[in-house]
């Protein structure tokens, strides 16, 4: 499991560190669906975290996610960059699993 | 024409708190800072950053793609130079001269620009001194590293662009602002310095398309390679995000460590360029891992043998 839906605000993003994967897995809640996200920016070839602190991958005004490396925006719902260095590319989707008790997991 | 480089860089962002966060943390000092309106944000010589936020009306026009650079506010040596510099690009652009005798235009690609007379103080500040066999750099029984040692941002020291055009913007820099060019990344673009600065670069340029437009990273200057590391852990330790570092550049010498920001652009601690005249003879090399750096580490949490299993952040 990687956390609990009620341990995520709606509008809120966390990452975390999943054994056997390179980078940490976004999970952003939004309008009470939750999506999963690899933390690779697709700005550089094989991709960089994005974060600028520990869990801070949404944008100043809350409303997507973004690299805080130069500033791109991605749609919190289709993972498409709408804004900076990576238009026309998208962040690789980590499909989750909501089990009954609201617990999140990976779905694989 | 006698320019020293960036005394400031003005941004509209979108979250100023974070912003606070950021910088203090980094190591400026904020002045006149509130939630609402933002504040300026000092190195130790009085150059710095300005943030304000994004629909701040006393700001000059935002780029279109995004980036939240707002404003360069140049340093030149004195009144002078800096009416050189109006004289020389009044001659095909506005050039506004503002109730402070700041002069306020825009270069070729609509990057704002301000120039003043430079409000840096110099500092009586000794740099890092490294014993050597035979060599010594520090008297004796003075040690090189405490804990808790000040390590913060001395100077602002450059700003990096990602711009359409390089032509345009060398001959921006260089054939109209007299900027040299001190050596070229190929396939990203130039470094380059004013006359009256000797540091390597105040202003390098990558090639990037037009919807990238902006500031890629800017950089203070540290006291030297120790200051930097103490500097950069301390940012781990709290949580901060590193992009790239620490390491040392081959061109320009310089030791980094780049740090992610809410500022929609890297943040990177910098020591130790090469300073150079106009004998110097501008190199070319092929943009890339190898030309990049001379060496790049990653930080880990301390770590002692039989101190339990190493720690810190993986791939
Ligand atoms: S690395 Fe993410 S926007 Fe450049
Ligand atoms: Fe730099």
């Amino acid at each position: 499991m990687l956390c609990h839906l009620a341990d995520l605000d709606d509008g809120e993003a966390r990452g975390f560190e999943v054994p056997g994967l390179k980078a940490k897995v976004i999970v952003v809640r939004r309008e009470g669906r939750v999506h999963g996200w690899r933390d690779l920016c697709p700005h550089y070839a094989g991709g960089t975290p994005m974060a600028w602190k520990r869990d801070a991958y949404l944008n100043g005004a809350r409303t997507h996610l973004a690299c805080h490396a130069h500033g791109a925006w991605f749609d919190i719902e289709t993972g498409a960059c709408v804004q900076g260095p990576c238009l026309g590319k998208r962040l690789t989707r980590v499909p989750l699993r909501l089990d009954k008790d609201g617990g999140i997991h990976l779905d694989r | 024409m006698q320019i020293i480089g960036p005394d400031f860089l003005v941004f509209g962002v979108d979250d100023v708190p974070a912003c606070h966060d950021f910088l203090t943390a980094y190591g400026l000092d904020p002045v006149g800072y509130s939630p609402e309106k933002g504040g300026r944000y000092i190195a130790l010589d009085g150059t710095g950053l300005e943030i304000r936020r994004r629909d701040d009306p006393s700001l000059p026009p935002a780029l279109k793609t995004g980036n939240m650079l707002r404003l360069q506010v140049i340093g030149v040596v004195d009144e002078a130079a800096l009416s050189a510099v109006e004289v020389e690009l009044s001659r095909d652009r506005q050039v506004l001269r503002l109730a402070d005798g700041t002069l306020r235009t825009q270069d070729d690609q609509g990057f704002e620009l301000a120039f003043q007379v430079s409000i840096r103080k110099p500092l009586d500040l000794p740099g890092e001194k490294v014993n050597a066999p035979y060599a010594p750099g520090r008297p004796v029984n003075a040690v090189g590293v405490t804990q808790d040692m000040p390590a913060k941002p001395r100077t602002l020291s450059h700003v990096v662009l990602f711009t359409p055009d390089i032509d345009t913007a060398v001959g921006f820099y260089r054939d109209r602002l007299g900027f040299r060019i001190t050596d070229t990344l190929t396939g990203a673009g130039p470094f380059l310095r004013p006359q009256a600065n000797p540091d390597h670069h105040t202003h390098f340029f990558i090639r990037t398309p037009p919807y990238m437009q902006g500031v890629e990273h800017l950089a203070f200057h540290l006291g030297g390679p120790t200051e930097l590391m103490l500097a950069g852990s301390r940012m781990m330790e709290q949580g901060f995000e590193s992009f790239w570092g620490p390491g040392r550049h081959k061109f320009g010498s310089n030791w980094f460590w780049y740090f992610k920001s809410p500022l929609g652009c890297n943040v990177e601690f910098d020591a130790d360029m090469d300073t150079h005249d106009d004998t110097w003879a501008p190199r070319e090399a092929p943009m890339g891992p190898e030309a990049s750096q001379a060496f790049l580490l990653q930080w880990r949490a301390k770590w002692a043998p039989g101190g339990g299993p190493p720690g810190g952040p993986k791939g």
